[in-house]
């Protein structure tokens, strides 16, 4: 740990992470590169009601007081419009209540870490519906990830082509990569699915990327600060172009 | 298809709540039809028809309304929304994956993100009070006696 680090030397990180972004649902409790729990539901969209009572289940499970935290980690988006929502709102709760800072966390990311040892390039994948989806690159090399590409939302066409032109292997992980996979397997012979236990937003992943944040001081935040991620889809960026040069036509 | 003839906005209501009754969770209402065509009116006997007690407005400021009674459903207007970003932040694709029952009014403004699969209810006017109610999907959602 260098000098310019947020933390005294021997001191250990807790991080408290949640993900709410989409149809899965979790809560997870991380100390310095260890994962001491985790609480996963995927049985619907109930986050407002399971999220808080996650969190403290998984408090009590782990004898951990909010006081000892050190960062609450939260996916920011892209996802869930309302699954969101809920999971920056209850992160904003604690962090108002507590003086906590937070780490605003991209779910791709997260996603990407899921597969933190892999060899290649990891292609988190989410579905934004009519052929599109939202998406970001990363290289690994076995032991960490480094981000080659940004979050962005982009059609499946033009990501297949984008990962033609890559010579190394490639893997899909996230709710749209059984999609992802299924469409573009017959042009990308070098493409592998996450296996179904490492393929959903995990929030232990979720406090990996926290933690580095934390490490850079970057994206670390005040509650009034943490703010859904909204990735302009392709098509909708479109018709706003079309709609502004009606407007300006107009004038 | 089925084409049903009602007389009074009562008759409308008691159209919607016989067909409330036979919906199954996760179906998709989408209405069609002119302002004052009668949907709202259709909608609160649906929501009679799937066990809710509670008043049924037309979501025109909320967007959505929930109703909870047997079936969970939720109650869409769609008259103000012009775009897929207007659509995500009513939470529509969010209610899409569930089990719930959505009924769309306005549905022609979001039609091509309606489910193909989506039973269809188009509303026209005949006269001051009469209608022709449009019925399209499920055999035992286009017949049944009212």
């Amino acid at each position: 740990m260098n000098a310019t680090s947020p933390l005294k030397e021997g001191t250990r990180l807790k991080i408290l992470g949640v993900d709410t972004s989409a149809k899965t649902a979790s809560a997870a409790i991380y100390e310095s590169g260890k994962l001491l729990g985790e609480i996963y539901a995927d049985v619907g969209l109930t986050h407002s009601e399971t999220a808080l009572p996650m969190v403290k289940a998984l408090l009590d499970l782990t004898r951990v007081s909010l006081r000892e935290l050190d960062l609450l980690a939260v996916s920011t988006g892209p996802g869930s419009f309302t699954g969101l929502r809920i999971g920056i709102a209850a992160v904003q709760g604690i962090s108002v209540g507590s003086g906590i800072p937070c780490a605003s966390v991209s779910t791709l990311e997260a996603l990407a870490w899921n597969l933190q040892d892999f060899d290649g390039v990891v292609c988190p994948v989410m579905d934004a519906r009519r052929e599109q989806v939202y998406t970001a690159l990363f290289r690994g090399d076995g032991e960490v990830l480094q981000r080659i590409g940004e979050d962005r939302a982009v059609s499946l066409e033009q990501l297949g082509r984008e990962l033609g032109n890559l010579r190394e292997a490639i893997i899909f992980v996230g709710d749209g990569a059984e999609m992802c996979y299924n469409k573009l397997v017959h042009s990308l012979d070098r493409a592998t699915l996450a296996i179904q236990s490492r393929r959903m937003q995990r929030a232990s992943s979720v406090c990996r990327v926290g933690e580095s944040a934390f490490m850079r001081q970057t994206g670390i935040v005040g509650p009034q600060d943490l703010t859904p991620s909204y990735l302009r889809l392709p098509q909708a960026e479109r018709e706003r172009n079309e709609r502004l040069a009606r407007q300006e036509n107009s004038w | 298809m089925a084409t049903y003839r009602t007389a009074s906005v009562a008759e409308t209501e008691r159209l919607g709540e016989a067909f409330g009754l036979r919906l199954c969770p996760g179906d998709v209402v989408a209405f069609t039809g002119d302002l004052g065509a009668g949907k709202t009116a259709f909608v609160r006997g649906v929501a009679r028809g799937a066990g809710f007690d509670g008043e049924v407005l037309s979501p025109t400021f909320a967007l959505v309304h929930e109703y909870h009674g047997v079936l969970d459903l939720y109650h869409f207007d769609m008259y103000r929304i012009a775009s897929p970003e207007d659509l995500y932040t009513t939470g529509y694709y969010d209610y899409l994956d569930t089990k719930a029952v959505l009924l769309i009014e306005w549905s022609e403004n979001i039609a091509e993100e309606i489910p193909t699969d989506a039973i269809r209810v188009h509303l026209d006017r005949v006269s001051e009070n009469e209608r022709n109610i449009t019925i399209e999907g499920r055999d035992a959602l286009e017949n049944f006696g009212s």
